[in-house]
């Protein structure tokens, strides 16, 4: 027998399920779309508020305030050269998706994080499953998400999101489970309740861990949209892909290059969040 | 010092309690209560560790009882018995006349945030509350209303000479400053006893002292109960109203130091006496010689004459006593009439701490 019989099979069967889960849900799945690229456009609309060289002045300011003078100014920089560039619309476009599919993913994986904290059960489930994701190529979330959400930022940002949480779920669980016993001792021996425990001490404790996890997811984030231009997210990502088909070299250099200045203010200013949070927790 | 009276309340009763670890501890309590197996048959029959085993102790309202052990001594393991934090293998527990196993969760919290507070040797100050927000974790989890437990705990913490300090953060004090918050931190939950888990042995020496004085003060002077370990005899010596030694888990011996000191009841205590300076501990009327004795050596001697003390007066009393006078006797006097006469021999006994009834056989 053929093998390429039983692939051919496989196949079959798997673009009936897709086309059966698409037509059966696609209440579900348009809303699901609804939500995302309501949220994107969201953010969008609201970093577009401001011109560029005022979201430069606050990211200045911001720079100079969480980590030194010289790096604000730096970021200020960096952003005009962005808009000089002609790319400030797709850099914004980014920071959206980047926001929107970072937030969603803290969102979900903080709250699984803090019960898997808790429960080895479910960490022991979780482990693996967190393992699988981020061993496969991040590509690979793209294709059930085009075959149910289509071409467009709503594919880009569940491909982005589902990179974007294992970190937040790890650092979570671990933050939560590594408080430590003198202080776990000193709840008991007060009389703490369970939940007094968990928003008293434990969470204290847990929090420069799951900063660290916020700035992970971030960072996966970044990764993430620009793979993702390749379905139409917009932004960055798109004008990259773009300009490699048409060999645009400059432009899909400048495109980088807006790429990286996005991605280390953002590293920077939440590393400094992290630094500040470890601080207080000596 | 040991002006402990036997009609006092017991607030805290131990009686026979073991704890025992390990994966089969179950089966080796049982085995224990049952067939009376020792520390080291239980390890050889069960693979489990006895941690405490078989202690007895009564602490009482008002008093400062000191456990003193070796580390792996199970003084640790007690301690955490007495609040439940470890649960005892078998044997009763009460605290104020409550048996500690029959309360359920919220008993248990109550007991712990009202009637026991406890201070801990890694002083466990949260980092990120200042010193005021550290002293009032203790009523802010009971619910206290923010402006209360400040002016509560603020009182604590003058209490203990942290008055000015209320806004820092516990990585700005220092070592021995950190521990007084500790103890701010327990005295403002206002608890009838306080357990004391090697709160000093961190410090170093000349701080510890000051400590260790500071505590003992304070405690009395609040009419507090404290259990306090230690592995530090002078520690022990210095706090304690009662001393328990313990050793692998069994508490060899209970007594007020000058017991300790005087009568060791066997060579593990006595070694550990052995260096400990007696001109404090000692007591004139443990080395005194009977009147018919001294006055059988020294016939021609006027008692009358002899300079005079009480039978409390401790050897370093005694020697300033002797210095003083041209006679090398110091006459004790109990009632108005003398009940013995200090010599110099006496004296030196005492300072070698073995008391006159050891030596005299009287």
């Amino acid at each position: 027998m053929d093998i390429s019989v039983i692939t051919d099979t496989f196949d079959e069967w798997t673009d009936v399920t897709l086309s059966w889960i698409s037509d059966n849900g696609e209440g579900l799945f348009d809303f699901i779309r609804a939500v995302l690229e309501g949220t994107y456009d969201g953010i969008l609309w609201l970093l577009q508020l401001a011109p560029f060289y005022v979201i430069a002045i606050i990211a200045a300011a911001l720079g100079s305030r969480l980590v030194n003078i010289w790096f604000g100014g730096l970021a200020g920089l960096a952003l005009i050269l962005c808009a000089f560039m002609g790319l400030w619309a797709e850099t914004m476009s980014t920071l959206a998706l980047v926001m929107t599919a970072t937030v969603l993913a803290l969102l979900v994986g903080i709250p699984i994080g803090v019960v898997a904290g808790f429960s080895m059960a479910l960490d022991r489930v979780l482990e693996p499953v967190l393992d699988l994701i981020q061993t496969l190529p991040p590509y690979i979330y793209l294709l059930p998400a085009i075959a149910l959400l289509g071409y467009g930022p709503a594919t880009a940002l569940v491909a982005t999101f589902i990179v974007a949480m294992p970190p937040a779920i790890r650092l979570t669980s671990l933050g939560i489970r590594m408080t430590p016993r003198e202080f776990i001792e000193l709840g008991q021996a007060t009389g703490l309740t369970p939940w007094q425990m968990f928003t008293k001490i434990r969470l204290p404790f847990a929090v420069p861990s799951v900063m660290a996890g916020i700035n992970q997811s971030l960072m996966m984030a970044f990764g993430m949209v620009v793979i993702a231009g390749i379905v139409g997210s917009g932004g960055l990502g798109e004008t990259i892909y773009g300009s490699i088909r048409t060999l645009d070299i400059a432009t899909s250099i400048n495109a980088a290059i807006a790429i990286v200045v996005l991605t280390m203010i953002l590293d920077r200013l939440t590393q400094s969040a992290v630094d500040r949070a470890k601080e207080t927790d000596r | 010092m040991n002006t402990i009276n036997d009609a006092n309340e017991v607030l805290v009763d131990c009686q026979s309690v073991w704890k025992i670890f390990g994966a089969r501890s179950s089966a080796a309590a049982k085995a224990v209560s049952e067939r009376g197996l020792s520390k080291s048959q239980v390890l050889n029959e069960f693979n489990c560790v006895v941690g405490v085993s078989g202690a007895n102790l009564q602490v009482r309202r008002g008093e400062i009882f000191c456990i003193m052990g070796l580390s792996g001594s199970g003084k640790s393991t007690l301690i955490r018995l007495l609040n439940r934090l470890i649960e005892p293998s078998f044997g009763k527990i009460t605290v104020k006349g409550k048996d500690i196993a029959s309360l359920n969760a919220g008993e248990l919290r109550d007991m712990r945030a009202r009637n026991i507070g406890m201070v801990f040797q890694s002083v466990a100050l949260l980092p990120h509350r200042t010193v005021l927000e550290n002293a009032a974790f203790g009523l802010e989890v009971r619910g206290i209303a923010k402006d209360e437990r400040n002016q509560i705990a603020r009182a604590a913490l003058e209490k203990v000479g942290l008055g000015d300090w209320t806004t820092r953060y516990p990585d700005e004090l220092s070592g021995g400053m950190q521990q007084r918050v500790g103890l701010a931190r327990a005295l403002a939950a206002d608890p009838e006893i306080i357990l004391m888990d090697e709160p000093f042995s961190a410090l170093d020496p000349l701080i510890r002292r000051q400590l260790q004085d500071e505590f003992r003060q304070l405690t009395k002077s609040l009419g507090k109960s404290a259990v306090f370990i230690t592995h530090d005899l002078e520690e022990a010596i210095r706090i304690g109203d009662r001393i328990a030694i313990m050793k692998d888990g069994v508490i060899v011996q209970v007594g007020t130091a000058e017991e300790i000191v005087t009568k060791p009841v066997d060579d593990y205590v006595a070694d550990f006496v052995a260096g400990i300076s007696k001109i404090h501990l000692v007591r004139a009327h443990s080395v005194m010689q009977p009147v018919a004795e001294y006055k059988r050596l020294h016939p021609d001697a006027n008692l009358d004459s002899l300079l005079q003390t009480s039978p409390e007066a401790d050897i370093a009393a005694l020697i300033d006593l002797t210095m003083q006078s041209d006679r090398d006797a110091v006459a004790v006097v109990e009632n108005g009439a003398i009940i013995g006469v200090v010599t110099t021999r006496g004296l030196l006994r005492g300072v070698a701490g073995t008391s006159a009834a050891a030596v005299d056989d009287r």
